[in-house]
């Protein structure tokens, strides 16, 4: 069966006998039954389906003579609305004794998780599940006028039903209503007024079809879910009524001693056809790459009870092609070629289906994207950084709702499981903060993590997902920062960024955080974070993705050594504290010296020979020029223009020694 | 000039005498064998003689040259030993722990994701993304999931509003990709998916799938068995075993359910594969042609397959973990071990 497409999940002895939980997909409600489960066995090992017994017409002469009062006589039924309830049949029993079923249905009914309740709701459930058609019976003293009325509900109008729950009905909503008021929510639950207790007599049986997507929505709205209306949703036997209703009668017969009023009122819209498709052997092996031949699958086909109509010649095509079939009534599943075509390998066997491995040849490429990505992982593990991965659904604390990238607030979503998973977030260090506080709950004081994910800003229609690189160490914003501008590099970015005074936020403290322009767009933000939770003050840092892939280029380019020496200058100014290295490296840069090619800070000094509000910075200057060797004093006239300048610029003065 | 050599020679003796340490030695090397030192100086003298007497003075020159190093190459190792001896008592330790590098790793469900990329990159799969905030359309109606049909029941979904929901599978990217450019199409479309799911042992409201899909002309059934065999035995080893079985998604027929030979008990039955020897791993099929209507493609030219897993299983299984909630707990003391 499993190999069939029906997975038995569980396989249980129960005393004498096996109880199978079957899982049935969606598309298959005529599996939804112990008849259709039967029909599936009987196509996989060729055998054929014996259906339930139907003979509840009495003819022995011991028992009760048989009630000659016609059900039509008993009781009316209106169907107000056919393309709801296509097909409806009531059928009357008089005299029964509402009593325990016996034994046998009980333990079966047990068996497969229905509570036993009497013997006429036991019957209705057991033969639910035997042939996968719902059933109700009404208390039908009970009903108003003895009418049954199929119809939508009017406004006002509310039902108790059998569970308990009380709703109110809707326009929208099909109904079985008596003379006066409903008395069921169609296809989902009986109401409570007019259920058979031990008290009943007389009953009156529906059995009828009702159009899904009616039922499912109404189930929705309602909230009431039964396993009726999970039949119904999936849609019953467009010819199952028949069956279910005779088999329920003659349950109610041998079961409960009551007299079967004569016939049935059977209100149906319009006469089932069945449907007919063709199936093309060509595209039968196409699509599975088999080279079967056709009486393959007829007879397959055949075995799933699909009326084959072209056994014979026809004339007009060979018929060795196509095959076309008239599809079983309960197999609402199939109506089209690929349809059958699933059918036709479902039973051939998946796995007797060959192996290929003759698709054309092909190269993937990376893209830049992935590039980027692996790039900046691989970098950041060599940097002894752990990746982690963490919820893009946060809670709505001011920490989460942290937004650095929009001033929107963040999107919420409308069903959340629980208020801690309530909001998409808009920064991913907040999780980051979480991830370092867990680990230092277990443990693990420092950390170096990151993670490549996304936030989701607001927008027109869709949100903009925007990937963020976020990184969290316990380490200094010096370090952190050497860390990003080397990524930087290693990305083949050599445009400098500009870090500028971010002046702290929820996050950040004041004096040790930056934003980090990149040409005219926001690379990100980096600083020392805030104690908040936790117990030390890590450095964190959230980088634009979508920038760096954009900015990023891997082309390179090899560029002749120097074969000349190069000329170092160590020196060191005195300037004002508010004084930046920014500015004493743009200071330099401006001078347009040709030949000066590397910077390097090396210190910052304050102490007893500088005054007070004032810095030493030292850094040394490197000059080399490629087609010849420097002169000593060449050097010392850039110098000098250097010095003049960070003279006339920033007020810097050459430290003497 | 002969002379020159001689006192050269007596000086070096008396020079000898006067040396005690390691430093005084390598002093003498440099003042006779350095590149501005005695013996060099002595050669430099050469071209001044007389044609005649240069070969000869030459000899002298290095046999003198070959006495000095030798003198000199004897007086370093008479220190230098000494020296070692010296410290005989601290013993350097070779066995002591290295100084170790941090080294960070990528989360587990990273390298998953890039193994399986990995593998199918070879297959000539180009790996694209899709937005995770999606509109009914994309992750439903396009992938033949109607509104108010049965099959939505299995797609539990979170909505933002009325039609803006969070994919509950990335077969979006499917629709988004061929929406956009004609077949052929080979692409694997990796992400996060979010479903309501109450969080436990085996379910995260977010979890990872990847997704595939192939769409060209006279692909068969076959050939999808054939590329997740290869995947399979890539991915699990060449021993695993496949097994396909019947199953229902609205995107695709025929549909599959896709095993694999549990490596655990190699078949015979365990509790990771609850005794049936069978592990599933993914969902398969053909691309519906439903689906290639709502793209615009003529479905009776082309055909395709697409499949779809989860990364979590797929890792849980792989090392043996039990409880998917460890994924995104990310205690360094997990991500250290895989």
């Amino acid at each position: 069966m499993t190999n069939a497409g029906l997975v038995v999940a569980d396989i249980q002895s129960v005393e004498d006998d096996f109880c199978l939980d079957v899982e049935v997909t969606s598309n298959r409600p005529d599996c939804l039954g112990v008849v259709g489960i039967a029909r599936e066995v009987a196509a996989v090992v060729g055998a054929s389906v014996q259906l339930p017994e139907i003979n509840y017409i009495n003819t022995d002469p011991r028992s009760k003579p048989r009630t000659s009062i016609e059900v039509s006589k008993l009781i009316s039924v209106a169907v107000e609305e056919p393309i709801l309830c296509p097909h409806y049949t009531a059928r009357v029993v008089k005299h029964i004794t509402v009593k325990p079923s016996p034994e046998w249905m009980q333990k079966r009914l047990k068996c497969i998780g229905i509570r036993p309740v009497n013997n006429i709701v036991d019957i209705t459930n057991y033969v639910m599940m035997e042939t996968g058609q719902p059933l109700h019976a009404f208390d039908s003293d009970k009903l108003s006028d003895q009418k049954i009325i199929v119809r939508r509900a009017k406004s006002g109008e509310e039902i108790v039903v059998l569970n308990g729950a009380r709703r109110a009905l809707f326009h929208d909503m099909l109904v079985i209503a008596d003379g006066k008021r409903p008395v069921a929510i169609a296809g989902i639950m009986g109401g409570r007024e007019t259920e058979v207790s031990e008290s009943t007599r007389n009953i009156l049986l529906e059995c009828a079809q009702f159009e899904p997507r009616q039922v499912r929505r109404t189930s929705k709205v309602t909230g009431i879910a039964s396993d009726s209306s999970y039949r119904f949703e999936r849609g019953v036997d467009a010819e199952g009524v028949e069956l279910a209703s005779k088999r329920a009668v003659t349950l109610i017969k041998d079961l409960t001693e009551g007299e079967i009023a004569k016939g049935a009122i059977d209100i149906r819209s319009g006469k089932y056809e069945k449907k007919r498709i063709t199936l093309r052997i060509e595209r039968l092996n196409k699509v599975l790459g088999l080279e079967i031949k056709r009486t393959i699958a007829s007879d397959i086909l055949k075995r799933l009870q699909f009326n084959i109509l072209n056994e014979v010649e026809t004339g007009f095509k060979p018929v060795s092609t196509f095959i076309d079939v008239e599809v079983p009534s309960y197999r609402g599943d199939v109506y089209r070629e690929i349809d059958l075509i699933e059918e036709v390998a479902r039973i051939y066997g998946y796995n007797n289906i060959p192996t290929k491995t003759s698709i054309i040849v092909r190269g993937s490429v990376k893209s830049k994207y992935e590039i980027v990505e692996d790039s900046v992982r691989q970098f950041l593990i060599g940097m002894g950084f752990y990746e982690v991965k963490t919820f893009s659904i946060v809670d709505t604390s001011p920490l989460q709702s942290v937004n650095l990238w929009s001033d929107r607030v963040g999107i919420d979503i409308a069903n959340p499981l629980r208020q801690e998973e309530s909001r998409l977030r808009t920064c991913l260090l907040p999780s980051l903060i979480r991830t370092k506080i867990y680990n230092m709950n277990h443990g693990v004081e420092q950390v170096r993590i990151f993670e490549i994910a996304k936030v989701y800003l607001a927008g027109e229609k869709l949100p903009e997902e925007k990937t963020c690189l976020s990184i969290l160490a316990d380490i200094d914003y010096l370090t952190l920062k050497g860390i990003i501008e080397s990524l930087l590099l290693n990305l083949g970015i050599i445009s400098k960024c500009e870090w500028m005074i971010l002046g702290g936020s929820i996050l950040f403290k004041a004096d040790r955080s930056a934003k980090i322009q990149l040409g005219n767009n926001v690379l990100g933000y980096i600083g020392e974070a805030k104690e908040l939770e936790l117990k030390t003050s890590p450095c964190v840092v959230e980088l634009d993705m979508d920038l760096l892939v954009k900015m990023s280029h891997f082309s390179k380019k090899y560029h002749a050594l120097s074969q000349y020496p190069p000329v170092l200058r160590d020196l060191a100014i005195i300037v004002g504290e508010e004084v930046t290295w920014a500015s004493i490296e743009k200071c330099i840069a401006d001078v347009n010296i040709s030949f000066m090619t590397v910077i390097n800070f090396f210190d910052i000094y304050r102490g007893k020979q500088i005054p007070s509000g004032k810095k030493s910075i030292a850094f040394n200057l490197c000059f080399q020029a490629s087609d010849r060797t420097l002169k000593s004093e060449e050097v010392d006239v850039a110098q000098q223009k250097i010095l003049n300048a960070l003279q006339e610029t920033l007020g810097g003065e050459l430290r003497k020694q | 000039m002969l002379e020159k050599l001689e006192e050269v020679k007596r000086n070096i003796q008396s020079e000898i005498k006067s040396i005690t340490a390691l430093k005084d030695a390598e002093q003498l090397k440099v003042k006779y064998l350095g590149r501005k030192g005695i013996v060099n100086d002595l050669m430099k003298l050469i071209p001044s003689l007389p044609s005649e007497q240069r070969a000869a003075f030459g000899q002298r020159i290095n046999s003198l040259k070959t006495e000095v190093t030798n003198i000199v190459e004897e007086l370093l190792k008479k220190f230098s030993v000494e020296i070692t001896s010296k410290a005989k008592h601290e013993i350097f330790d070779i066995t002591l722990p290295g100084k170790r590098p941090l080294v960070g790793k990528k989360h587990p469900l990273t390298q998953t994701i890039d193994d399986i990329k990995e593998v199918f990159a070879r297959l000539g799969f180009d790996v694209v993304y899709g937005p995770e905030v999606e509109s009914e359309y994309y992750n439903f109606e396009a992938l033949n999931i109607p509104a108010d049909h049965p099959s939505r029941t299995d797609f539990d979904t979170f909505y933002i509003r009325n039609d803006i929901l969070l994919r509950s599978q990335t077969s979006t990217v499917q629709i988004r990709v061929m929406e956009k450019q004609p077949p052929p199409i080979r692409i694997i479309a990796p992400g996060r998916v979010y479903r309501p799911d109450t969080v436990d042992a085996r379910h995260s409201f977010m979890f990872h799938q990847v997704e595939g899909l192939l769409v060209d002309e006279g692909v068969s059934f076959a050939d999808l068995r054939g590329v997740l065999n290869q995947f399979i035995k890539t991915y699990f080893g060449q021993d695993v075993q496949m097994r396909f079985r019947p199953s229902f998604f609205p995107f695709t027929e025929p549909s599959a359910e896709v095993d694999i030979s549990c490596s655990l008990c190699k078949g015979k039955g365990c509790s990771v594969c609850s005794y049936s020897g069978w592990v599933e791993i993914l969902g398969a099929g053909m691309v519906d042609p439903n689906v290639f209507k709502a793209v615009h493609y003529d479905a009776e030219k082309y055909t395709g397959f697409a499949f779809g897993m989860g990364v979590e299983r797929i890792t849980m299984l792989k090392y043996g973990i039990n409880d998917i909630r460890i994924f995104y707990e990310n205690d360094i003391r997990f991500l250290s071990q895989l």
